[in-house]
């Protein structure tokens, strides 16, 4: 069973108080999506929860053990992988290569051989097999993007946080991340979604957590947070609130109510 | 297919390279020239590693040189054999020798040994693998310390690094012999039986055969490193060390691993050189000679090392036969001068029209010429299959 528990991390740079209190758990596989205004704290939030930077004050437990004081390739190792907003594929090493790095660092004693037959598997998955000699640099801005998802599978972390993995995808790899997601989602791995683009993380969470000036001041169903006075008055906006019935028609061509 | 092509390759290479003295016996300067290169060679494709793949660009990698040269040669000044012992020195009793440590005790014992005592300077492989270990002490520690410097940050504190070795072995005069240098002992003091030949101490077949197996063994080493998860992390840290942490990667283990090794290498080409040479002064660690390392390794291509060697070699060579002065008309072109002038636009013309080097391009076209078509036809036929099926869909 995944358990994440975030309780009351708090972080200072100098002056400026970036997160105060943020606490929340992530049980089971579920869809998290996590949202805010630019400054808000979130990837701040997901910096901390990766071991890049360490919280001022708090702490950070998965599945028991505590990773908040781990460097990153532990916490990556004890069960929790991430992308990041800009990709960061490896540019000057082959698509095989990237999906290599996760696995031999995860199995340090297994064979070559059998990692690279595990990375056929994710091409098949990514139906990226034409691509795997090509070098990270002469793929496409999106499928980098699916090629960042495609070394987290082979990391096979409990918890997955993606950083804006819709921002600038041409539409039809937008319709394969999201694919990637609820696939992956279905075979029982927790994501924690950042995004800017509000159709897509309404359609596709299934609780919502809201950072507003480096605190959580929502948590709860996409539909309550939505209509959640304080999260309208800080992100959505009267505007986009009044629009929401609209924004299930996403250009996906999806409607998550609609398929339930 | 094409990869055993490229062993044969390989070994034919290596095949000549074996049996190159036969033919150039009669040639010593010529010997000189490839000892030297195989040495440059090492370090140039050792800071590949270090530079290329791992993409810590370091200054410091002479200094590491130095540092095994000198170790090797301090070894040599301050440890000796002797059949009796000193009295007077701090030493330790093997079978019927004695290993002294220290110099200037030892003179003050010579008077109260034995007639007759016997006192060897020891032979020169366990000063090399004195020098080997310093190095990676020395590569570990500046490992430790540049673990959170990068680029410009990196390259100062190397250049400082590397700054204070020379420094340092130029102000201490009575233990390095300062600015005159260091004195070693030849590689074979007495000469070698080599299939029943005897080679003088100053013959240049057996350094030039201890040079090149230190080249090939080194090379083989590097490349089965670069082969291994070791290189594939190194890589991916020199890509992003964040990205690579958070897929799992131990960034300082490696970081810190990839200065200690490539550090003992370019250690063991010192201490071995030092030996040929039989003098090591700190003008080695001048920034003109790491700047040279740097070159080779850039003209041959830094991402990879046989390039980064190549690229040595043919540069070694080429300033050598360059040092030719000509005429033209009334005025003389001083080439040993000159020589240095084409070197530079070289570089120059590399970095600006083939930052992969020259070398590199032809490797990869070798290596990866097939994989680049294989790739472009899966392509099309991906593309091909996408057509038919939107064909179809509107059908």
């Amino acid at each position: 069973m995944i358990e994440l528990n975030v309780n009351d991390i708090k972080k200072n740079f100098g002056g400026l108080q970036a997160l105060n209190g943020v606490t929340f758990q992530v049980r089971g596989p579920e869809l998290v999506g996590l949202i805010g205004p630019n400054g808000a704290g979130k990837t701040t939030l997901t910096n901390i929860l990766d071991g890049v930077i360490k919280a001022s004050s708090g702490t950070v437990y998965l599945n028991g053990q505590r990773i908040d004081t781990m460097p990153p390739y532990h916490v990556a190792r004890a069960g929790l992988g991430r992308t990041f907003q800009v990709t960061r594929a490896f540019r000057r090493m082959t698509v095989l290569e990237n999906l290599l790095v996760p696995a031999m660092a995860l199995h340090a004693t297994a064979s070559r051989r059998s990692l690279e037959k595990k990375a056929w598997e994710v091409l098949e998955f990514l139906t990226f097999e034409h691509l795997v000699n090509d070098y990270g640099r002469s793929l496409s801005g999106g499928q980098q993007k699916l090629l960042e998802l495609g070394r987290l599978l082979m990391l096979d972390p409990d918890i997955i946080i993606l950083d804006e993995p819709f921002a600038g995808v041409h539409p039809k790899l937008m319709e394969r991340i999201y694919e990637y997601i609820t696939t992956v989602n279905a075979q029982g791995k927790a994501f924690i979604i950042i995004s800017h683009d509000m159709d897509t993380i309404f359609t596709l969470s299934q609780r919502l957590l809201v950072l507003n000036f480096g605190e959580l001041i929502a948590d709860g169903d996409p539909e309550v947070v939505r209509h959640d006075p304080a999260v309208v008055e800080a992100y959505l906006g009267e505007e986009e609130e009044a629009a929401s019935p609209a924004m299930t028609e996403t250009y996906l061509g999806r409607d998550k109510r609609e398929d339930a | 297919m094409k990869r055993k092509w490229l062993w044969g390759l390989i070994a034919v290479v290596v095949l000549l390279l074996v049996a190159a003295p036969a033919g150039l016996e009669t040639s010593p300067y010529f010997m000189h020239i490839a000892i030297v290169a195989f040495f440059y060679a090492i370090l140039a494709s050792s800071w590949s590693l270090l530079a290329g793949y791992a993409g810590q660009f370091s200054f410091a990698h002479m200094a590491f040189m130095a540092i095994g040269a000198y170790a090797a040669g301090l070894f040599g000044k301050y440890v000796h054999l002797t059949n009796a012992p000193t009295g007077t020195c701090f030493e330790l009793s093997l079978a019927k020798m004695w290993l002294v440590f220290g110099a200037s005790c030892l003179e003050l014992g010579k008077a109260s040994m034995p007639a007759g005592t016997l006192i060897y300077r020891p032979p020169a492989p366990p000063g090399i693998v004195l020098g080997v270990i310093m190095g990676g002490i020395f590569g570990l520690l500046i490992g430790v310390l540049v673990l959170r410097l990068r680029r410009t940050y990196l390259a100062l504190f190397t250049i400082g690094f590397s700054e204070i070795v020379r420094i340092t072995l130029n102000a201490e005069i009575e233990v390095t012999g300062g600015p005159n240098g260091l004195e070693l002992a030849p590689l074979f003091p007495n000469g070698i039986h080599l299939l029943g030949l005897y080679f003088s101490p100053t013959n240049k077949i057996p350094p030039y055969y201890v040079m090149l197996a230190l080249f090939l063994g080194a090379m083989a080493f590097m490349y089965w490193l670069a082969g291994s998860r070791f290189g594939l992390f190194i890589r991916a840290i020199r890509e992003d060390e964040e990205a690579a942490a958070a897929l799992g990667v131990h960034i300082v283990r490696y970081k810190v691993l990839v200065f200690a090794i490539t550090a003992m290498i370019a250690a063991a080409a010192g201490a071995v050189f030092a030996h040929y040479i039989g003098v090591i002064t700190p003008n080695i660690l001048l920034i003109l000679q790491m700047s040279l390392v740097i070159a080779m390794a850039v003209i041959g291509g830094l991402e990879t090392l046989i390039g980064a060697a190549i690229g040595a070699i043919i540069i070694e060579f080429a300033l050598e036969f360059m040092r030719t002065s000509f005429n033209i008309g009334p005025l003389e072109i001083d080439m040993t001068t000159w020589r240095l002038v084409f070197f530079g636009l070289l570089l120059m013309l590399t970095l600006r029209f083939w930052n992969n080097g020259l070398i590199y391009p032809i490797i990869q076209r070798l290596t990866r010429g097939g994989i680049t078509q294989e790739t472009v036809a899966k392509r099309v036929v991906v593309t091909e299959s996408a057509v038919e099926g939107t064909v179809e869909g509107q059908g």
